[in-house]
């Protein structure tokens, strides 16, 4: 019997190295998490490319359809005769220059398909943030054209902060997606937890339903970002309880958004 | 009092998002206690399907031997039943100290249904009770009819079950859209959240599969007790369980795809990124691995059929088909998995030469994909057909024509499967997808055409002699291991599939994974994973087999295994 325990094992052991092997030997390809491309207001066309290049060929997953020549237009190599994209892309609209198609085509996709393709391609502006977004259309316009956009084309951001971040995001991204809605603030930000404000939220820590009455905006401002600097009356016990880390959370016009909400709670 | 609970409510809400945990990693950690949790909840709502099936299959035809077939089956499901609720838990503690955050986003939105998930695994556990442990009391008569309503009852319990969970890791992958990333988790509606775009999906998807998986599972158990067997009685009776369990595992199989192809459309669907990252992004190489463990399933249940036939009186006059129908497995397998559009860097894509491999690119588009795999399946039945029919002669007068109009189905099934293979290469894209419903229904209405007239030819058949269940070789059971290997291993694959789509996103664009491990790992990480997954599940379940083995020793039928006339199966 003992035998063919071991047989079994055996087989069992070979099965799932030969299965595991073979996963090794092919391609090795990981998905990356796209990061926040910093781009400063002297940004040359020459970054903007090199910066776009990455995007393309890594985290926008462009070339999972471009480039094959199946499912999508070639951009990088010609296509049915037309050239490359940087080329060809202010001849496709009339009235739209080779900027303004390549980023339609980013934005709104559907607006117009090339001949022979299907409506498949996602709104690429849902997934990557503006800078990478134009980085990506200055890549493509350097295909056989010349690099317009410049820093001036991408929408002012704050620093650090990620598209999409979402309520549970720690570190690397904003609160709730950037919102400077105080009240999703509240929420998503776990004072409510303790504070209360109306008719909502706990008691370890003051009411604020009427804080705007008590402290100015300045004192507001010194308590969220450093709790244990003033502790009020009563509340002795807790002291230490509240996160030290809403300077990291919050966005400078997020912090604003959320004191000016409090101080004018009267 | 109340200060204590606010004060624990505090430290609650101030939580970080993650925690590590040692050594192997937080991702690490989960992915093994959900994988294992996975399999063991797959086998324990698989196998009471066709545990209720083979008790009506016993009352109706009263056929003492499937009866005691089902009781076998659900004293199996009872000692698996704790493990499974084991690694419930360990998953559940893993998430809510690994990933508190989100575990609490999530419980935000499912609260109701967590709470009723939990009321249904009470009736569940105690109607599983009650289906096995009075089995013997509730035996004649209306009572047996009354048992056989539990085994319902268990399965009604157990699919509620699992929809309930299948919710929550579809809206994961597919968020109603009116979800933002600042939408309060409290103000969605749990109804809304639950009927999101995957979920019918995912839920006939894994129906079907819990039967694959739950049938393998079984003919793997009965092998070892075949292999382990001291006496001709009981390697008889579990080589026909062996046989059963296969049979039920490879016929759930045919029809795996077809919801598989329902769940990729929603994907699409719902949003054409994810489905084009799963099918054509960085994923694109995990379908040749997949190609390649079911060319594993097809040959290895092939070859057992075909070995199975050894010890059919009869089944000679078949053998000398054999060898082509496994050319046409072969060569179907290699077609299946040839590489086509992969996501690859441009000096890859210069090194092949061109976007494609010169003469490969061609057998690797769908057309030919969707051609090989319908005359695998079309060649699987054929052999489940010529098992059938090993030991049989017809007697109906119309015995002959039945045969050919059979063997004429099969041929007008396999000329309409490689016409549409073939046109394929000449329309445009959209047209060509249309093609490959034609090809499946063909497949399917000949399945359906063929077994409907071999049943009526069956009626009264002269037996060629009986079939000498135990008279199998051991190899053949070998076999059955690797069937339940490869199965395990592939639900692992398709999980990863399932889950890796979504990236570093915990639910889908709408709450970003920020912890170190965001980035979803490659195949080749992904494949250790999943082996060291299948082997906690196998190993754990060889361990509860044994001591289901020590408190009650194994149900086999003497006298209908070794005596009488049984034609057919």
């Amino acid at each position: 019997m003992w035998a063919t325990n071991l047989r079994i094992v055996a087989l069992v052991l070979g099965t799932l190295g030969l299965y595991t092997l073979i996963a090794n030997e092919i391609p090795q390809v990981q998905s990356e998490v796209p990061q926040t491309l910093a781009l400063g207001a002297d940004v040359t066309p020459e970054q903007l490319v090199a910066a776009g290049e990455r995007v393309f060929t890594g985290a926008g997953g462009c070339t999972a359809c471009h480039g094959l020549g199946t499912r999508a237009p070639n951009l990088l190599t010609d296509e049915k005769g037309t050239g490359l994209i940087g080329e060809r892309c202010g001849k496709r609209e009339p009235g739209k220059s080779c900027k303004q198609y390549l980023y339609e085509s980013l934005d709104n996709p559907n607006a117009s398909v090339v001949p022979g393709y299907e409506p498949i391609m996602p709104a690429v502006t849902r997934q990557l943030p503006p800078a990478q977004v134009w980085a990506v259309i200055a890549f493509l316009e350097s295909q056989g054209g010349s690099v317009d956009v410049t820093a001036s084309d991408i929408p002012a951001q704050t620093p650090g902060l990620t598209p999409g971040a979402s309520p549970g995001s720690a570190g690397g991204g904003a609160l709730a997606g950037g919102s400077t809605d105080p009240m999703t603030l509240f929420r998503v930000g776990g004072c409510v937890g303790c504070h209360k404000l109306g008719a909502e939220g706990g008691a370890v820590g003051p009411d604020l339903s009427r804080i705007g009455a008590r402290q100015t905006a300045s004192q507001i401002r010194v308590s969220i970002l450093d709790p244990d600097a003033r502790i009020t009356p009563g509340f002795e016990n807790f002291k230490g309880i509240m996160p030290k880390t809403f300077g990291d959370q919050l966005t400078a016009a997020q912090l604003e958004a959320l004191v000016r909400f409090l101080a004018a709670r009267r | 009092m109340a200060d204590g609970a606010l004060l624990l409510q505090a430290v609650v809400d101030s939580l970080p998002a993650y925690r590590e945990f040692p050594a192997i990693g937080s991702r690490a950690a989960v992915w093994i206690a959900a994988e294992v949790h996975l399999m063991f909840a797959a086998f324990v709502l698989g196998v009471p399907l066709f545990a209720v099936v083979a008790e009506a299959i016993g009352i109706f035809n009263k056929e003492d031997r499937y009866d005691r077939l089902a009781k076998e089956f659900t004293r199996l499901l009872l000692v698996a039943y704790s493990a499974t609720a084991i690694w419930g838990v360990v998953l559940t503690f893993f998430l809510l100290t690994l990933y508190p955050r989100f575990f609490r986003y999530l419980s935000a939105i499912f609260g109701p249904s967590m709470w009723l998930y939990v009321g249904l695994f009470f009736l569940e556990s105690f109607t599983l009770y009650l289906y096995y442990y009075g089995w013997e009391r509730w035996k004649q008569g209306r009572a047996k009819w009354a048992h056989w309503s539990l085994g319902i009852l268990l399965n009604v319990w157990g699919t509620i079950v699992m929809f309930i969970a299948n919710s929550w890791l579809t809206y994961m992958m597919s968020p109603p859209r009116d979800v933002a990333p600042a939408t309060d988790p409290t103000t969605i509606k749990v109804w809304h959240a639950i009927a999101n775009a995957t979920w019918m999906p995912i839920n006939v998807h894994r129906l079907i599969a819990n039967v694959v998986f739950g049938g393998a599972i079984v003919a793997a158990y009965a092998s070892y007790r075949f292999l382990a067997a001291r006496s001709d009685e009981e390697r008889a009776h579990y080589d026909w369980m062996g046989y059963v369990g296969n049979f039920i595992a490879i016929s759930a199989l045919i029809v795996l795809p077809f919801a598989g192809y329902w769940l990729g459309r929603e994907i699409y669907e719902y949003d054409e990124s994810m489905g084009i990252t799963m099918m054509g992004g960085f994923m694109s190489w995990l379908w040749v691995i997949q190609a390649f463990l079911i060319a594993v399933l097809f040959l290895a249940g092939n070859y057992y059929l075909w070995v199975g036939m050894e010890r059919i009186p009869g089944a000679e006059r078949f053998r000398p088909y054999t060898k082509w129908l496994l050319a046409i497995l072969v060569v179907g397998a290699i077609v299946w998995g040839t590489p086509h559009t992969m996501i690859a860097t441009s000096k890859e894509i210069a090194a092949m030469g061109g976007s494609h491999h010169p003469f490969l690119g061609v057998l690797g588009v769908m057309s030919a994909k969707n051609t090989a795999v319908n005359l695998m399946i079309l060649t699987t039945f054929l052999s489940f057909l010529m098992y059938r029919r090993a030991n049989k002669r017809p007697v109906v007068p119309w015995a002959r024509t039945g045969t050919q109009i059979q063997a004429a189905m099969f041929i007008v099934a396999a000329a309409v499967v490689l016409f549409y293979g073939i046109r394929g290469y000449f329309v445009e894209a959209i047209v060509r997808i249309g093609y490959s419903v034609y090809q499946v229904l063909a497949v399917l209405a000949c399945i359906v055409g063929v077994t409907v007239i071999d049943v009526m030819l069956g009626r009264g058949a002269v037996s060629r002699g009986d079939i000498q269940w135990g008279k199998m070789p051991p190899r053949s059971q070998y076999a059955l291991f690797i069937l339940a290997v490869t199965f395990t291993w592939l639900m692992g694959l398709m999980g990863f599939a399932r889950s890796g789509i979504r990236q570093h996103w915990h639910v889908w664009q709408v709450m970003r994974d920020t912890s170190t491990s965001a980035a979803t790992p490659a195949l080749g990480y992904a494949a250790e994973m999943i082996s060291v997954c299948v082997l906690i599940f196998l190993a754990l379940v060889a361990f509860v087999f044994w001591l289901g083995g020590l408190a009650e020793k194994p149900t086999f039928v003497q006298t209908e295994a070794t005596g009488g006339v049984h034609v057919g199966h």
